[in-house]
């Protein structure tokens, strides 16, 4: 089911004051998040995240095709490389 | 045959079956064009007037995106998902199916006819 349209989407609040107080110079700085879930806002185009994923931080450099996705979407949770071959 | 849109040929149908023949309308979007021209929805296709056929068209091409364009817009919104390097998207890159489906058995629409593994040990008892 989607989420109710009265709450809006749904931004890590932190995420949002973190590029806030950083401002424009601060693009260059990757922010590391563990904050999979949190939609990605039209404020976070041209900033890096460093996306955690269970193990590693994924850097992920937000596009604006990007906006209304989640940050976990772009770092893969898992490592399958396709079945071993035996000949 | 009536033409609707160009190529379409719906056939000898009640004219809500004929128009889901038009790729992007479905019953739903079918019954609201007629219902919106007042036209007889069980009226059998080839008895539908020129002016009648006229008249769908305009509204369909108003109303609706269908066809190549429609397709268009489904191919361009995955082409999307894949460049921006979603998971989805990679899911579309594999076909493997997209929406959290199993993949340990089934998902044979997404991943095509079965491809048995020869010398596959049998489970002995």
């Amino acid at each position: 089911m989607t989420r109710s349209a009265k709450k809006g989407p749904y931004v890590d609040a932190k995420l949002l004051v973190k590029i806030e107080r950083g401002g424009e110079e601060s693009k260059d700085t990757p922010i590391k998040t563990w904050a999979r879930a949190s939609m990605i806002a039209p404020e976070f185009i041209g900033h890096t995240f460093e996306v955690h994923n269970g193990r590693h931080f994924i850097k992920v450099y937000v596009t604006e095709d990007m906006v209304g996705h989640r940050l976990g979407e772009f770092a893969a949770t898992r490592t399958f490389r396709g079945h071993r071959r035996k000949d | 045959m009536p033409r609707i849109l160009g190529v379409d040929v719906p056939n000898d149908k009640a004219v809500w079956v004929a128009l889901t023949y038009v790729y992007g309308i479905g019953t739903t979007s079918s019954d609201k064009i007629l219902n919106d021209l007042g036209i007889n929805r069980t009226t059998r296709a080839r008895d539908l007037s020129e002016e009648e056929l006229a008249r769908i068209a305009a509204f369909i091409e108003k109303n609706f995106v269908v066809e190549g364009q429609l397709r268009r817009q489904v191919t361009a919104n995955i082409g999307r998902l894949r460049d921006i390097g979603s998971y989805r998207g990679l899911r579309h890159r594999r076909s493997l199916p997209v929406r959290g489906q199993r993949t340990r058995c089934n998902a044979r629409s997404r991943k095509g006819p079965k491809k048995t593994i020869a010398n596959r040990k049998i489970a002995r008892k």
